[in-house]
């Protein structure tokens, strides 16, 4: 890593120190409202407040929940779609820039839709979760497979490998560093998406509570689910980092 | 007749249907026996259907016309693992396993009992003195260490005839050199049948008992060329007289097909020029 | 990677017609005019008329009530704008700040890591932050437009910089280059695709950051219109908004496209298979 040296690593604490020093001092000296920006004391206790309600860890379980659910049908749905499709050239021709294609456009649009057939509670987030983390995942899928070198197929066959021989042996473990990092992105989409579903419309959940305490005024209240927000995506890209990390270097 | 091998009978291969514009005839009545035991060089220009035509021997590609055999068996586009393995130019060495791995793999794809596995493996892999590095992944070693290791998966699953396509193409002279000398003295302890492609005149002379010359696209066989020095051979060979006039008599064969494939890539020449 | 891929063929009728069925760009259209026809189908005569409409109906639907409503087509454009000018600020801060942070070694070490942290953040977490903030008009939208589009755009300019080969530099040098030169004609020209690999993701992120703003809020604009038509369990027009939003985003990054198609020097155009938002 280049910025392991110690002089990076001092630019980027003192990021950091700069970052909270300056949220300290604008809010404690009252020249940033209080709405925008509550003094980190002030966020502190609300956290502690929050984390000790059974309302906090029923709206978490609401959320993991739901990014379960929508992430394994993405990843089924996805895996499954994206192996058929790599099976012929032609369907390959004619649907993969469908589907890249429709990934560029954002899926929040059809969030709506997902509310009117789905309803206003898990369901349709799970849907819309589910949905959006298929894109990354079917095209990684077909990425994967399709890059597959001729070579090794004809050296195996050469050495007498049947079709699933092939497939285990040769197909699988070529395509697996991309079919992870697939499933990584999909996952990371299905996060954002049911948090982002949840703020924008829902009744339950780790989103819905953000929006509420915004619409209710509580800024402290608000920067805590906030903070436990940021603290669980920046911890899982950690821990998905490095079994990714793990599974890659064999 | 029953010291052939193999048997190419008038193969003529053509990819694209005929009469379509994308359509190329890459090899047109090809016939040449090989008997066991020997190794035979196929010696082209660059896409002349060598490669081809080893891809016809070995199963993986099915012939437009005409008919291949094996040891009394006809191959028509399916591979023959018991009586064939195939070594390819570039490493397909799988990354995603090790050195070892890679030979389990192979033998469990030619349906060998698992418990010989380990001693085939280190068998093959001592003879190329490669067995220190049975666990390395193959990006964890020099080209021509993989391409060491490569031969001898070839080598390990035990049949009486070995194609090698290019083997030695990715690597440097003096690797080349030296893996030749190896190829040699493993050709004289096990009695294989080779065919081996190549488009290095210094690499058939020394390593084939004959060399079928090609012609450019579409690829027939121009002239057969022996060289008469027993296996294994050592350096020395290269150093003789006769092993010149080989390689020139080669290189005049040679040389009016390399010009026909570069004019077929570059512009028109002006007349004169 | 759109482009209708048709095998070269002699011009003997039949295999013309085969060639036209097999060419992918009409078997694609096929495929979605089929899709098509079987929601019309389904539409029209299982579907309960609360929560789905055939196609014709929403044709309908976007000609009587979406286009002759003034104030529909103003949140549209209102919308455009937002996205137009998210994007342009999302570009000038993007490669300034990419430019920057890939200057050199050091500045690269210290800053991309800052970077990757706040691009890895949930950013819709700080929607109602963002809107409490900026308030309900476009500027909100803007903002968190411009906060998604800028990320993709700062890495991949970073990650063009950085991957300039040692060996054309040398080259370059030893024809005599000053170090102006090497920026103009080795470092530019080669993290040209990359850029644009940026910019093509960063108008996906731009449009998401918008599209959520505006759907987050309902009190006005386009989120204002989802909501009244959902809430009245009549779906058609709902329908014909959201097709006319996605045409809008399909259009935009269509410009993108076609502008990376015809700025990008060269065979090294990179195509959108794995369009990675996060990577």
């Amino acid at each position: 890593m280049e910025g392991s040296s110690f002089a990076a690593r001092s630019v980027q604490l003192s990021f950091v120190a700069i970052v909270a020093g300056a949220w300290y001092l604008a809010s404690e000296t009252g020249s940033v409202s209080r709405l925008f920006l509550p003094p980190p004391r002030e966020v502190i206790a609300a956290i502690e407040r929050l984390v000790a309600t059974q309302a906090f860890w029923s709206a978490v379980t609401v959320t993991l929940t739901t990014i379960t659910k929508a992430f394994v049908i993405a990843l089924v749905a996805g895996v499954l779609t994206g192996y058929v499709l790599t099976r012929s050239k032609l369907a390959m021709r004619v649907i993969e820039p469908v589907l890249s294609g429709l990934f560029t456009i954002p899926i929040t649009l059809f969030l709506p839709m997902f509310i009117l057939f789905f309803g206003i509670g898990a369901g349709s987030k799970v849907a819309y979760g589910a949905t959006y983390a298929f894109f990354p995942i079917a095209l990684n899928t077909i990425a994967a497979f399709s890059k597959a070198e001729e070579r090794y197929l004809r050296a195996a066959r050469s050495m007498g490998a049947g079709a699933w021989d092939c497939f285990r042996h040769v197909l699988l473990p070529g395509a697996m560093p991309v079919l992870i990092t697939g499933m990584r992105i999909g996952f990371f989409i299905c996060f954002a998406s049911v948090l982002g579903g949840e703020t924008i419309s829902s009744v339950a959940g780790v989103g819905r509570n953000i929006a509420l305490a915004a619409e209710l005024m509580e800024p402290a209240r608000m920067y805590a689910w906030i903070m436990f927000v940021i603290l669980t995506s920046v911890t899982l890209n950690m821990v998905v980092y490095s079994v990714e990390n793990r599974i890659r270097s064999r | 007749m029953n010291d052939i091998a193999i048997s190419i009978r008038n193969v003529t291969q053509r990819f694209g249907g005929e009469g379509q514009a994308d359509s190329v005839l890459a090899l047109d009545d090809v016939s040449l026996d090989i008997r066991k035991g020997e190794f035979v060089c196929l010696l082209g220009p660059s896409g002349c259907g060598k490669s081809t035509l080893l891809n016809i021997v070995g199963g993986l590609f099915k012939p437009t016309t005409g008919t291949c055999t094996v040891e009394g068996r006809a191959v028509n586009g399916e591979p023959h693992p018991d009586k064939i393995a195939f070594v390819f130019q570039e490493s397909t060495l799988f990354p995603w396993y090790t050195v070892i791995e890679n030979f389990h793999i192979a033998l469990k794809f030619q349906g060998i009992a698992r418990t010989e596995w380990d001693d085939r493996a280190m068998a093959a892999l001592r003879a190329v003195g490669m067995a220190s590095f049975a666990r390395h992944y193959p990006e964890q070693l020099s080209v021509g260490m993989r391409q060491r290791v490569n031969m001898a998966r070839g080598i390990c699953v035990g049949t009486d005839i070995l194609l090698m396509d290019e083997p030695f193409a990715a690597l440097d002279e003096q690797t080349r050199m030296v893996l030749g000398e190896d190829l040699s003295q493993l050709l004289a302890a096990t009695k294989k049948t080779i065919v081996f492609v190549t488009h290095s005149l210094a690499e058939a002379v020394f390593l084939s008992d004959r060399i079928a010359v090609m012609t450019a696209r579409p690829g027939k066989i121009k002239t057969i060329i022996d060289v008469n020095e027993p296996h294994p051979r050592s350096p020395d060979f290269m150093l003789e007289s006769r092993f010149s006039e080989l390689r020139n008599e080669c290189y005049a064969l040679l040389r009016d097909e390399i010009r026909a494939t570069v004019a077929a890539q570059r512009d028109p020449q002006v007349a004169g020029s | 990677m759109n482009a209708p891929v048709i095998v070269a063929s002699p011009p003997a009728a039949a295999s013309k017609w085969r060639a036209i069925l097999q060419s992918a760009l009409w078997l694609r259209i096929g495929l979605l005019a089929a899709i098509v026809v079987a929601l019309e189908i389904y539409g029209r005569i299982w579907a309960d008329p609360a929560f789905m409409r055939p196609p014709t109906a929403i044709f309908e639907a976007l000609r009587k009530e979406i286009l002759p409503e003034p104030k529909v087509i103003a949140a549209l454009y209102m919308c455009v704008a937002e996205i137009a000018a998210a994007y342009a600020l999302s570009i000038l801060f993007g490669v300034l700040i990419g430019l920057a942070v890939g200057a050199s070694r050091f500045s690269r070490g210290a800053f991309f890591p800052i970077v990757l942290l706040l691009y890895a953040i949930p950013q819709v977490a700080l929607l109602p932050l963002v809107i409490l903030m900026f308030g309900l008009g476009p500027a909100a939208k803007i903002a968190f437009g411009l906060s998604h589009g800028i990320f993709p755009i700062i890495v991949n300019v970073v990650a063009g910089m950085r991957d300039v080969k040692e060996l054309h530099m040398r080259a370059a040098l030893s024809m005599g280059a000053s170090r102006v030169d090497i920026v103009r004609y080795v470092v530019l020209p080669h993290m040209v695709p990359s850029l644009f690999t940026g910019l093509r993701l960063g108008m996906t992120m731009t449009l998401l950051g918008v599209i959520l703003a505006e759907l987050y809020v309902s009190q006005g604009g386009v989120g204002y219109y989802t909501r009244v038509f959902a809430e009245s369990y009549n779906p058609a027009p709902l329908f014909a908004l959201i097709g006319c939003l996605a045409a809008i985003a399909i259009a935009f990054n269509e410009l993108v496209r076609i502008a990376e198609h015809n700025l990008t020097p060269g065979k090294r155009r990179t195509h959108a298979l794995k369009a990675s938002v996060k990577e």
